[in-house]
C-alpha cells in the first residue's frame, strides 16, 4: 500500500499534487490495508492463532487506530486554522504506530508477550505523544470556533494511553482468575468508549454538518463542552469502578459518560432536522450513531447488573454490534465522505471519485446492517455465517472500490510524455477497468481453487475405520490443560468432556478443526472426534494463552514410543494415568514425555494416578535391642511417580525414594547386607558410621553383595547414600535414605515425622538430558520423600496441642532447604548433633536449615485446627514441589 | 542428486519462465512501452512480444510442463482415483483444474487481441496472471514427501 504514496514523490516535481493531500493519501492507503487484512483475518479464521483477537485487534488496533491518529490531527490542523507539524514526525508517529501494533498482533498471537508488552508500550508512548502535539497546536492557535473539539481528541488519546496500559498487562498475565477479567472489561470499556467513541463524538460536531452539507448549528460549543465534561472524567470512573471491584461506581461512571455522549448527541440530532442525510456517508455515519446509542444502553444495563468480573463475558455477544456496526460503519462513512476530497484532482475528478465510492451505497449499507443485526442476535450457525458474509461483503465491495480510486489517482499523478489522453472517459477508465477485471476473475478462479485443495484437508483421518470410543475428561485450568496429552488406539472415537475450572475463560481448540464455545468459570462442553488417525494438536485460543502452556496433544497408541526414542517409554511401556478416564480401559493420559526436547512444566496441582501411596512420612520408633540387622537393595528400573501424573524410572535403595529408614540410639551396632539387585554397579556410604571407605564404601557389579557393619557412635539425623561416582547422578536418581539415631535426652513426642528432602531431574536417570540438568544445577522440581507436591494431595495427619517432631535429612545432590511450617513457629531445634533451641527457652525459631547433607528435628505444637503448609522457605524450591500440607484436627 | 532432480528442476524452471515472463511483460515491459511509445507502435511491440510469447508457451513451455509433469505424477504414483483423495490428491487436482483455465485464459487473450477487442484482452491477461499466481502458490501447498 505505501508504495503507492512513494511513488507519487517519485513523480516529476512538476506535477507533484500538493502535499497535505499526498501525505494523507499516503497514510489512508495504510487504513485500507488493514481493512484488508481485517477481511483475510475474518476468512482465515479458524486457521489462525487467537483468531478472535486477532481480527478484533487488526481491526481496532490497525485500521481504527491509524485512522484516528492520521484524521485527528488532521481536523485539528484545520479547525484550528493552525500549521501542519511536521510531516517528518508525523510519518514517525505513524509508523511507530504501526510498528507496535505489529508487535502486539504478534506477540499475543505467537508470542513471546514481552514483545506484546513493548508493543502496548510504544503505542501507549505514541498516543502521549499525539496528545502533547495536539496540546500545543491548540496553545498555539487563535482562540477560534472549534477549539473545543480539540479537547475530545486529547480525551481519546488520554484514553487509549490508559488501555494499552492495560492490555500490556493483559499480556503479560497479571492478575489471574476474577482479577483478569475485571483488567479485561476495563480494557475494552476504555478503549471503545474512549479511544474511539470520544474521537468519534468530537469529529461528529464538524463532520456530521459538513456530511449533510447545513451548517453547524447553534449552541454545537456549549453542547460539545458540557458532554466532554460528563464523558471524560465518567468513563475515568467508570474505569476505576471496574478494576477497583465496585459495581455501582462503574456503573454510575458509565452512566455520566452516557449523559455527555447524550448531551454531545443533541446538536447532531438538530443538523438532521434541518436537513435529511442524502449521501451514502450521511446513511452510514448514522447508522453508526444509532449502533453506539444501542450499544452504550446495553453496556449500561449489563455494568449495572453484573460484578465486574463477569462484565467482560456479558459484553462478549455485545462485540460484532460495536466493532461492525458502530466502529466499522463510522469509518466506512468518513472514508466515503472524506477519500475524494483527500484523493483531490479538481472538482469532476471529486465528483467522479464520490461517485465510484458511493456506487450502490444502499445496498451495501443494508447488507452490512443487515448482517450486524444477524450477529448480535446471536442465531444459529448457518444464519449466523450469513451474517458474517455480508459485512464482509459489504466492507470487501468498500475496499475494492477505495484501492480503484487510489489507484485511479495515482495514474493521474503520474503524468504521461507521448501518450495521448483520450479525451472520453479518461486513462483511468480505459486502462484500469478491465485489469481489474482481470484480477477480480483470477482472485475468484484461484480462491475456487484452493478451496477445492482445502477441503476434508484433515485427510487421513477420514479413511480411518472406527475401532471403538472412549470419553476423556479434559480440564482447563492454571494456564495448562489436563491431560496434557491423550493417547488412545487409532481408530478410537473421541469424546472430550471439557471443563474450565479456572475463574477466568478459556476454550479448546483442536488442529482437527473441533472446538468449544468460550467457556466460563465451571462450565462443560463436549467434544467428538473423527476416529483417531494421526497425532492431534490442541490449545486454547484465548490471546496468549497457547503460549503460557495451554497445549494438549492426542496422539495415537504407540505413537508416543516411536515418536521419541526416550528411555523413559522403555522403561514404562504403561507410562502415564487414567486419572481422568472414567470408564475407558485404553485411552491413556499420559504424562508429557520429560526425554522430549520441549521444556515440560510440572502441573502439581494435577491429580496423582489412582492407586498412588506416598511414602509414608510417620517415623517409628527404633525398634528394641542394640544390634540391627539389615538388608538394603538396589532397585534401578522401578518407576515411581515422582510429581502428579508423572511416572519415569529411579534408582533406589529396596524400591522406595528414600531407601529404607534405620532407627536406633548412640552405640548401636548396623549390620546391613548390601546386595546390587540392580543393572549396574552401584555402593553405599553411610555418614553415621566411622569406616575406612576403601571397603565397605567400595562400588559392587551388578548381582554382587557386602557387609557394611557400623557403630552409630554419635546422634543426629544422618544421610546415607549410594557411593558410586558420578555420584551426583546416583543421587539425584533417587539413591539415599535416613539413618535416626536418637539423642539420649530425646524427650517424647506425639507424632514423629520424617522428610527426606530431594531434588528432581526429569528424564531418564543416566540420561543426556537429567546430567545436563543435574550438572548445572537446574532441577526440574524438589521433592519431600521421593515426590513433589506428594503431601499436598495426601496431607500428613495431627491433632492441635499435640507436639510434632518433624525430622529432615537434605539429600541434595546439590541444594539444601530451609525448613518452614507456616502458621507454627518452632519452639525446638536439634541441627547436626545440638541443640540450637529447647523447649522452654524464651525464643523461637522458623526456619531448620541444612546443607545438602545435613540433618536434624523441629518440633513443634499447632495451635489450632487448621491446614498447615510444611514448606522449604527457599520460595522457587517449595514452589517446585518441596511443599506438603498438616492437617491438623482438634484434639 | 538422480534424474529426477533434473526433471524436477525443468518443470520449476519451465513455471518460473512463464510465470515471470508475465509478471515482467505486465509489470515493467506494458508500463514502459505505455509511457514511451506512441500509440501505434506500442500495439506493434505489445503485438510482437505476446506474439513471441505465444510461441515460446507452445512450443516450450507447454510441451516441457505437460511432459515434467506427467513424469512427476507418475513417479510419485498418482492415480486418477487418487486425485480425489482429501490432501495430495485434492490440491494437485485443484492445482491442474486452475492450470487449465490459466491456460483458456491465456487462449482467449490470444484471441481476442487478434479479433480487435482490447479490453477484453487485458482483462484475460490479467486473469491467466493472477490465475498462474495461484498455481505457483497451490504447488507450494503439496505436501512435500
Amino acid at each position: 500500500m505505501t508504495s503507492v504514496g512513494i511513488r507519487i514523490e517519485k513523480g516529476p516535481p512538476t506535477a507533484a499534487p500538493p502535499r497535505r493531500a499526498s501525505w494523507h493519501l499516503r497514510a489512508n492507503a495504510i487504513v485500507v490495508g488493514w481493512l484488508a487484512l481485517t477481511v483475510v483475518v475474518a476468512l482465515a479464521g479458524e486457521a489462525l492463532p487467537a483468531p478472535r483477537w486477532l481480527l478484533i485487534h487488526v481491526f481496532l488496533l490497525g485500521a481504527v487506530s491509524t485512522a484516528i491518529l492520521i484524521w485527528s490531527e488532521h481536523f485539528t490542523v484545520a479547525l484550528l486554522r493552525a500549521r501542519t507539524p511536521e510531516p517528518r514526525w508525523s510519518l514517525t508517529r505513524l509508523a511507530v504506530l504501526n510498528a507496535g501494533t505489529v508487535a502486539v498482533l504478534a506477540g499475543v498471537a505467537v508470542g513471546p508477550w514481552p514483545v506484546a508488552a513493548v508493543g502496548a508500550g510504544a503505542v501507549v508512548g505514541v498516543v502521549l505523544w499525539h496528545a502533547a502535539v495536539l496540546v500545543m497546536l491548540v496553545r498555539r492557535a487563535l482562540p477560534g470556533r472549534f477549539g473545543h473539539v480539540i479537547g475530545w481528541y486529547v480525551a481519546a488519546a488520554g484514553a487509549l494511553a490508559a488501555g494499552g496500559t492495560l492490555g500490556g498487562l493483559l499480556a503479560a498475565h497479571v492478575g489471574h482468575g476474577a482479577a483478569h477479567e475485571r483488567l479485561h472489561a476495563a480494557h475494552a470499556e476504555v478503549n471503545l468508549l474512549g479511544w474511539v467513541g470520544l474521537t468519534v463524538l468530537g469529529t461528529l460536531f464538524t463532520l456530521w454538518p459538513t456530511v449533510l452539507r447545513t451548517r453547524m448549528p447553534e449552541g454545537t460549543r456549549k453542547a460539545s463542552r458540557a458532554g466532554l465534561r460528563l464523558a471524560a472524567p465518567g468513563l475515568a470512573v467508570a474505569v476505576a469502578g471496574l478494576l477497583a471491584d465496585l459495581r455501582w461506581v462503574a456503573a454510575a461512571g458509565l452512566a455520566a459518560y452516557a449523559a455527555g455522549a447524550l448531551a454531545a448527541a443533541a446538536p447532531l440530532a438538530e443538523a438532521v432536522r434541518a436537513r435529511r442525510p442524502h449521501t451514502g456517508a450521511a446513511w452510514t455515519l448514522g447508522a453508526a450513531i444509532v449502533w453506539f446509542e444501542v450499544a452504550l444502553a446495553v453496556d449500561l444495563v449489563v455494568v449495572a447488573t453484573r460484578p465486574p468480573g463477569e462484565v467482560a463475558a456479558a459484553l462478549e455477544p455485545l462485540i460484532p454490534l460495536v466493532l461492525v456496526g458502530f466502529v466499522a460503519q463510522v469509518l466506512l462513512g468518513s472514508l466515503l465522505h472524506l477519500l475524494p476530497a483527500v484523493l483531490g484532482g479538481g472538482p469532476a475528478r471529486f465528483k467522479e471519485n464520490a461517485a465510484l465510492l458511493e456506487r450502490g451505497w444502499a445496498v451495501r449499507l443494508a447488507a452490512l446492517n443487515a448482517g450486524v443485526v444477524l450477529l448480535a442476535l446471536r442465531v444459529p450457525a448457518p444464519l449466523l455465517l450469513l451474517g458474517w458474509a455480508l459485512v464482509a461483503a459489504s466492507v470487501a465491495a468498500f475496499v475494492i472500490l477505495a484501492v480503484a480510486a487510489l489507484v485511479r489517482s495515482r495514474a493521474l499523478a503520474v503524468p504521461r510524455d507521448g501518450a495521448a489522453e483520450p479525451g472520453d472517459g479518461g486513462p483511468g477508465r480505459t486502462a484500469g477497468r478491465p485489469a481489474l477485471a482481470g484480477v477480480a476473475a483470477g482472485c475468484v478462479l484461484t480462491a475456487a481453487a484452493v478451496v477445492v485443495a482445502a477441503t476434508g484437508g484433515s485427510g487421513p483421518a477420514t479413511t480411518v475405520t472406527a475401532t471403538g470410543s472412549r470419553t476423556v475428561e479434559v480440564t482447563l485450568s492454571g494456564m495448562s490443560i489436563r491431560p496434557a496429552v491423550i493417547e488412545a488406539p487409532a481408530g478410537t472415537v473421541l469424546t472430550l468432556r471439557v471443563t474450565n475450572a479456572d475463574a477466568q475463560r478459556h476454550d479448546l481448540r483442536l488442529a482437527t478443526g473441533e472446538r468449544t464455545p468460550m467457556l466460563a468459570a465451571g462450565q462443560s462442553a463436549t467434544l467428538t472426534l473423527a476416529p483417531l488417525g494421526e497425532t492431534v494438536e490442541g490449545w486454547c485460543t484465548v490471546a496468549g494463552h497457547r503460549a503460557a502452556g495451554m497445549t494438549m496433544r492426542i496422539v495415537p497408541a504407540g505413537a508416543l514410543a516411536r515418536s521419541t526414542d526416550g528411555p523413559m517409554d522403555a522403561a514404562a511401556p504403561g507410562t502415564g494415568h487414567t486419572g481422568h478416564s472414567a470408564e475407558d480401559g485404553d485411552a491413556r493420559a499420559a504424562s508429557p514425555d520429560p526425554a522430549a526436547a520441549a521444556p515440560v512444566r510440572l502441573d502439581l496441582a494435577a491429580p496423582f494416578s489412582p492407586g498412588w501411596k506416598p511414602y509414608d512420612a510417620t517415623l517409628e520408633p527404633a525398634p528394641g535391642g542394640a544390634e540391627h540387622a539389615v538388608e538394603i537393595r538396589v532397585d534401578d528400573s522401578v518407576v515411581r511417580e515422582v510429581a502428579p501424573g508423572v511416572r519415569q524410572r529411579v534408582w533406589t535403595f529396596d524400591g522406595t525414594v528414600p531407601g529404607p529408614v534405620l532407627r536406633g540410639k548412640i552405640g548401636d551396632v548396623f549390620t546391613v547386607t548390601f546386595v546390587n539387585g540392580g543393572t549396574m554397579s552401584h555402593g553405599i556410604d553411610f555418614h553415621a558410621g566411622a569406616n575406612a571407605p576403601d571397603g565397605v564404601m567400595r562400588t559392587i557389579a551388578p548381582g554382587e553383595r557386602l557387609t557394611y557393619r557400623f557403630r552409630a557412635e554419635h546422634a543426629g539425623a544422618w544421610l546415607y547414600h549410594c557411593s558410586t561416582m558420578p555420584m551426583t547422578q546416583h543421587i539425584a536418581g533417587g539413591m539415599y535414605g535416613a539413618v535416626v539415631i536418637d539423642p539420649p535426652d530425646l524427650a517424647r513426642a506425639d507424632r514423629e515425622f520424617l522428610l527426606v528432602q530431594g531434588e528432581l531431574h526429569l528424564g531418564e536417570p543416566g540420561g543426556d538430558a537429567q546430567v545436563a540438568k543435574i550438572r548445572e544445577g537446574r532441577p526440574d522440581g524438589w521433592m519431600f520423600n521421593g515426590t513433589a507436591a506428594g503431601y499436598d494431595h495426601a496431607p500428613l495427619k495431627a491433632r492441635a496441642g499435640e507436639r510434632v517432631r518433624i525430622w529432615a535429612v537434605a539429600a541434595g545432590p546439590s541444594s539444601g532447604t530451609a525448613l518452614h511450617v507456616v502458621g507454627a513457629p518452632f519452639d525446638t531445634v536439634y541441627k547436626e548433633g545440638a541443640y540450637l533451641l529447647r523447649a522452654g527457652d524464651p525464643g523461637g525459631a522458623q526456619v531448620l536449615d541444612l546443607a545438602p547433607a545435613q540433618g536434624g528435628f523441629a518440633e513443634l505444637v499447632f495451635p489450632e485446627p487448621g491446614t498447615y503448609p510444611v514448606v522449604d522457605h527457599t520460595m522457587r524450591q517449595a514452589e517446585g514441589g518441596a511443599h506438603g500440607l498438616f492437617e491438623v484436627s482438634a484434639p | 542428486m538422480t534424474w529426477w532432480a533434473v526433471v524436477r528442476f525443468a518443470h520449476v524452471l519451465s513455471a518460473a519462465l512463464w510465470v515471470g515472463g508475465q509478471l515482467t511483460v505486465s509489470l515493467v515491459v506494458l508500463p514502459l512501452a505505455r509511457r514511451l511509445l506512441d500509440e501505434q507502435r506500442r500495439a506493434q511491440v505489445m503485438r510482437a512480444v505476446g506474439r513471441r510469447f505465444g510461441v515460446f508457451t507452445g512450443a516450450v513451455f507447454l510441451p516441457v510442463q505437460l511432459g515434467t509433469g506427467v513424469a512427476l505424477a507418475w513417479r510419485k504414483g498418482v492415480t486418477w482415483e487418487s486425485l480425489g483423495d482429501p490432501g495430495y490428491g485434492r490440491i494437485l487436482a485443484a492445482k491442474l483444474a486452475l492450470f487449465c483455465a490459466v491456460m483458456v485464459a491465456a487462449g482467449l487473450h490470444g484471441w481476442a487481441t487478434g479479433a480487435g477487442r482490447p479490453a477484453l484482452a487485458r482483462a484475460m491477461a490479467v486473469t491467466a496472471l493472477v490465475g498462474s499466481v495461484g498455481v505457483v502458490l497451490l504447488a507450494t501447498a503439496l505436501p512435500a514427501t
